[in-house]
């Protein structure tokens, strides 16, 4: 087996890939809806890390991750709240309010640890759950269908976005508000409420996301475990073309690239390991280069609404 | 206008609780100068107090130090989370001036902003490591990683049932190097066919990268795994959850996170290195000197973990303990990677 | 959706904004299949009118009655469900969205959307009123006209029988526009009641049956149209007789001052805004550029300005070639500049009139010596400059910004104008003007016109380019279509020729 790509690498590779991508769906499709709807949240960061602990400590306090997973996204909630009351109805600069929430996860998030915790402490996270007669396929079986649920979660939320944000009729508020706010307003659409509701939405899965890698990844926690994951997922939104499906080609992209450098790494492929970590950056950054087409950016992303005054 | 003064507050918030829990001054204000004998320590990590790992090992031994001189006679100031060096010197310039006498940076990468510092402050011992560069008041301190990790490699590739020892790196520098080449070589003494594949994450404190990491590794065969730095506590959690997989662990004993899979430890025993250092100040070295930790000097242990020593055969008990003692002697050096 | 309005009237409306009374006890009345026509200069509060008609604004006193009965409209959802409906000046749709789901936006109460019954009824309304519109289609896909027709369509869907129209045709080229009118006359006859704002007298004489005319916030006249004629409306809403600017003097040109050999330039987007344009400007005449706005006719000024590059081509300007020149060498070499955006390239908007007046000389005598500023000079260069092209200000302090619309043009013309260009470029110089300042502006045009300098005057205003230019040349994606003799030139080739169609054109004319 040494440095052969034999069948059984690819399935690690392709089945690591699965779950890698888990986190980056989760937090980019949630801030996907928050760009459509004409807000840019610089704070997924933060939130995942809020999300991270809340999952961690819920699940340690009360034994079930299924509560810590509740709760994490009631953090996220909160705090995709907070970001809308700062940036929507006080109309603050959404760039600076976003990283100001970035630091204020970061810091809350380490504080709390400190006071509650403090060291390393393991917990029960999700167990990988192989769905009948699917995961005993050759190859797709192990690669697709031996996950924890949230890694189902995610990938189930990429058609659920897509159906949501092109079939409902709040998906079309959204599209509408992140596109031309004066239009839907002028048509009894309330864009601030819009905007919360995304922002919210955006929040919770932003946490789910933090929650994932505490509950479903590391089953445990520690400072900066995010280790800007969260930027990432703001940079596969741009990558995505704020569709779900782009998202998921970026996350997977991404995602897989990493899964295949550590096994070059591990199999001691020779291949400078300084090249080997950069190689999902690289490799997204050249298939963002290199497609083109028309950038479907929400034209309203990043300006405040206000209704004219005088007309 | 109301948006800007609104940034502006939350901008200072959040400062505040970053702040608030980035750094851990003293809880008694400095007193000053009641007692002459009172010696006043900080210390400056770039990592957490609590990382099981680099940071948390300096900091048990600045703990064990208060205790064996007395609680009274020393006083330990902490400031944590200073990864960027630029942060970390102005934590460090403040505790100068507040007239702490010795002052570890905990990190290689500290270096340059303590040379420029160190000589503002004449009067003021400082401390860094993994280093050898030194000043007149600059101490560097610099453990021979490779010793323990030589000794861990020879445990490895006799423990190992796959024929695969496998590396979880942080980064290729400093510390990690020497640890990983050690282990290397002591692999490779211990069982000529036994393989050693090392992965860097490319990040010092990725834990969820390192568990990742670590999940690769035994799928592709390793188990028996190791690493250093504040990110290895990922890999022993990903380990912990594993049967028939081990964990080696290096810079303090990470047995406690998995008590079933970690088979031995390299552990640093800072309080001697601080305990020599206090003592040279006293006699009037405020630095320049080079200080390494070795198994000769008991700086470095190697240690098993009670636990599992029963799983250890004799036999290979033997070959790790003839190794230490002929490192110990002198009769072996472990070779260090060549730049 | 309530009962449909046979009759609206407003009634001693008053509306109030700081220092301003907007509208002041206006009466307007209008009933089903009539096509209303409110009239007025800007500021005279058709807007205002309108908005709170739409629920946008309260009115400070006066009623609103809907077949007789009184009604309060909060805001647009409650004007949308008596009937109202509003086209905006500024199209108010989301160009990423296709016509079905624009038109039902904000209407679906329902989770899943429903686009199939949706399209159905929107082919309903269409083929009633032979509307072409594909429900598929995305907004940015259509023309100008057809997103007009979406938004009509939208109201209509949300069975609107009144329907606001406001200043419809501005962004229409001519045949659009009269698509638009046979449209408006189509829908009333279909019991429809229509309110069309506008200033424009020929539209409102083409369609309305009734015309109200608003000054100054009061309504100085309700007649039929009929009844009415052009100059009477003209000498309502202005309050003084018209004398539309003509031509006078023989068309004596000179030797060209500016030429422009086969430009190209790239816009915002980076594709070829100019395609190879050549044209050529001579002393004494005044070049009209026609063509519906986005055909490249704000690159074309920039690039003359030296404000663009150009990627191939030559500009000549007065005898130089001025293609790589800087802005500031292009102003020395005799070019006057009065760009479309008056109040943000034209002026600085915080900086006084006396700042403005003297922005591109205050470097060089009189106005400066030994590198200070002569105030005195300045001044009285500045006072004489006020009272000459009467621009109405408190003080010379009084920051640009302030202004009317018309007053701050005026304060880009008495600078540009005074520094006695050979060539002066006029981007759009009348747009959102008044009838009395347009006048003004066309008198000065002339004056430049006989003083010798030669004019290049890009316009969509097709009547302003019939009265005032010498020729006119057609812009359409870039190129120059023709450039025709004003004499050859009527509505109808010149329509053709902006929509792209140069056969046609070619053979009637």
């Amino acid at each position: 087996m040494d440095g052969v790509m034999s069948a059984d690498i690819i399935v690690i590779i392709l089945a690591t890939g699965i779950r890698l991508a888990t986190p980056f769906l989760l937090a980019a499709l949630g801030e996907m809806f928050v760009q459509r709807s004409g807000v840019y949240n610089l704070g997924v960061e933060g939130i995942m890390m809020m999300g991270a602990f809340a999952g961690f400590y819920a699940t340690l306090q009360l034994g079930t991750p299924l509560l810590g997973i509740a709760i994490s996204l009631a953090i996220g909630a909160l705090m995709g709240l907070i970001m809308a009351v700062v940036s929507v109805t006080f109309k603050a600069e959404q760039g600076i309010s976003g990283i100001g929430l970035y630091m204020f996860g970061w810091g809350l998030s380490g504080l709390l640890f400190r006071l509650y915790v403090g060291g390393v402490t393991s917990i029960d996270g999700l167990k990988p759950i192989a769905i009948p007669l699917l995961s005993n396929i050759p190859i797709i079986g192990p690669v697709l269908f031996n996950h924890n649920g949230l890694v189902y979660t995610a990938f189930l939320l990429v058609p659920l976005s897509g159906l949501i944000l092109y079939k409902t009729s709040w998906g079309l508020n959204v599209r509408a508000v992140g596109n031309k706010p004066e239009a839907a307003d002028t048509l009894g659409v309330s864009v601030v409420r819009i905007r919360y509701e995304c922002l919210i939405l955006g929040g919770m899965l932003a946490a789910l996301a933090g929650a994932f890698l505490t509950i479903g990844q590391a089953n445990m926690y520690a400072d900066n475990i995010t280790a800007g994951r969260g930027f990432i997922a703001i940079a596969l939104v741009y990558f995505g073309r704020w569709s779900p499906w782009g998202i998921l080609l970026g996350s997977l992209l991404f995602s897989m690239a990493d899964s295949f450098q550590s096994m070059v790494q591990v199999l001691g492929i020779n291949f400078p390991y300084e090249l080997a970590v950069i190689l999902p950056y690289l490799v997204t950054i050249i298939a963002l280069a290199i497609s083109y087409g028309r950038v479907w950016a929400p034209a309203a992303l990043g300006k405040p609404f206000q209704r004219g005054t005088r007309g | 206008m109301k948006k800007n003064v609104l940034s502006v507050i939350l901008a200072v918030l959040t400062l505040l609780a970053f702040t608030g829990c980035g750094t851990k001054p003293t809880a008694e204000p400095a007193p000053q100068k009641t007692d002459v004998e009172k010696i006043r320590i900080a210390l400056v990590l770039p990592a957490t107090v609590d990382d099981m790992a680099w940071g948390q090992s300096m900091v048990d031994g600045l703990k064990e130090v208060q205790k064996s001189m007395g609680e009274d006679k020393v006083e330990v100031a902490i400031s944590e989370k200073l990864g960027n060096a630029v942060d970390a010197g102005s934590a460090i310039r403040q505790y100068a001036t507040q007239g702490y006498e010795i002052i570890f940076a905990h990190g290689s990468q500290y270096q340059s902003v303590l040379n420029d510092i160190a000589k503002d402050f004449p009067e003021t011992t400082f401390a860094y490591g993994t280093g050898f560069a030194t000043q007149p008041n600059i101490f560097a301190y610099d453990p021979q990683a490779q010793e323990g990790g030589y000794l861990l490699g020879i445990l490895a590739a006799h423990m190992t049932k796959s024929g695969v020892v496998g590396i979880i790196g942080p980064v290729e520098s400093g510390d990690a190097v020497k640890y990983n080449y050690g282990v290397q070589q002591g692999v490779a003494k211990g069982k000529a066919d036994v393989q050693t594949r090392i992965a860097y994450t490319g990040s010092f404190n990725d834990i969820v990268g390192a568990g990742n990491l670590a999940k690769t590794q035994m799928s592709a065969g390793a188990d028996i795994l190791t690493g250093s730095s504040q990110q290895a506590v990922g890999a022993v959690r990903a380990i912990g959850e594993t049967e028939g997989n081990y964990w080696l662990s290096t810079d303090m004993d990470q047995s406690s996170i998995a008590p079933n899979h970690v088979l031995a430890s390299q552990v640093y025993h800072w309080e001697k290195v601080v305990t020599k250092i206090i003592e040279l100040r006293k006699q009037g070295t405020l630095g320049g000197q080079h200080l390494t930790l070795t198994l000769a000097d008991g700086t470095i242990e190697f240690k098993y973990n009670e636990k599992l020593a029963d799983k250890v055969p004799a036999e290979v008990k033997a070959a790790v303990e003839a190794a230490k003692q002929e490192i110990i002697s002198g009769k072996l050096k472990v070779e260090l990677p060549k730049k | 959706m309530g009962e449909k309005i046979e009759h609206l009237e407003m009634r001693g409306i008053t509306k109030r904004f700081p220092g301003v009374l907007s509208n002041n006890k206006v009466n307007i009345q209008l009933k089903t299949g009539e096509v209303l026509a409110i009239l007025g200069e800007n500021g005279a509060g058709k807007t205002t009118l309108m908005n709170i008609l739409y629920g946008l604004y309260q009115p400070d006193a006066g009623k609103i009655l809907l077949n007789g009965k009184s009604v309060r409209i909060n805001s647009p959802s409650e004007a949308i469900e008596l009937g109202i409906g509003m086209v905006h000046q500024h199209f108010m749709l989301v160009p990423t969205l296709t016509v079905c789901e624009n038109v039902i936006l904000g209407l679906s109460k329902n989770f899943f959307m429903d686009l199939k019954t949706a399209a159905k009824r929107i082919k309903e309304i269409t083929d009633t009123y032979g509307l072409a519109i594909n429900p598929d289609a995305y907004v940015w896909q259509l023309s100008v006209g057809e997103q007009q027709r979406v938004e009509i369509v939208k109201a209509l869907y949300r069975g609107a029988n009144l329907l606001i129209l406001d200043e419809p045709t501005a962004v229409l080229t001519p045949q659009e526009a009269n698509d638009l009118i046979q449209l408006l006359k189509n829908m009333s006859e279909k019991g429809n009641s229509i309110i069309l704002i506008s200033h424009k007298l020929n539209e409102v004489m083409a369609v309305s049956d009734r015309v109200t005319v608003l000054r100054d916030g009061e309504v100085c006249a309700d007649v039929n149209t009929r009844e009415t004629s052009q100059e009477e409306l003209a000498r309502l809403m202005v309050g003084r007789d018209m004398a539309p600017c003509r031509r006078e003097g023989a068309f004596s040109p000179g030797k060209p001052v500016l030429e422009l050999q086969d430009v190209f330039a790239r816009g915002d987007k980076g594709t070829d805004a100019l395609a190879g344009v050549s044209l050529r400007i001579r002393e004494g005449e005044i070049l009209g550029i026609a063509g519906v706005s986005g055909n490249g006719q704000k690159e074309l000024a920039e690039v003359i300005a030296g404000l663009r590059k150009t990627s191939r081509g030559k500009i000549v300007l007065n005898g130089k070639e001025s293609t790589q020149m800087s802005p500031s060498r292009i102003i020395e070499q005799g070019l006057g500049y009065i760009p479309e955006d008056r109040i943000h390239v034209g002026t600085i908007p915080s900086f006084s009139i006396w700042e403005n007046l003297i922005l591109k000389d205050h470097h060089q005598p009189p106005f400066t010596k030994h590198f200070l500023l002569q105030n005195r000079t300045i001044m009285s260069h500045s006072s004489s400059q006020v009272e000459k092209y009467g621009i109405k200000t408190p003080t010379l302090e009084t920051p640009t910004g302030r202004l009317s619309g018309g007053n701050i043009q005026r304060v880009v013309l008495a600078r540009e104008i005074t520094r006695k260009p050979v060539a002066l470029v006029a981007a759009y110089p009348t747009r959102g003007l008044d009838i009395g300042a347009t006048e003004y502006l066309h008198s000065k045009l002339l004056e430049a016109r006989s003083n010798g300098i030669g004019v290049l005057l890009i316009s969509e205003d097709l009547e302003e380019l019939t009265n005032v230019c010498d020729r006119i040349a057609v812009l359409y994606e870039g190129r120059i279509m023709k450039v025709i003799p004003v004499e050859e030139a009527d509505e109808r080739i010149l329509g053709l020729l902006m929509a792209g169609i140069a056969e046609e054109a070619q053979v009637q004319a």
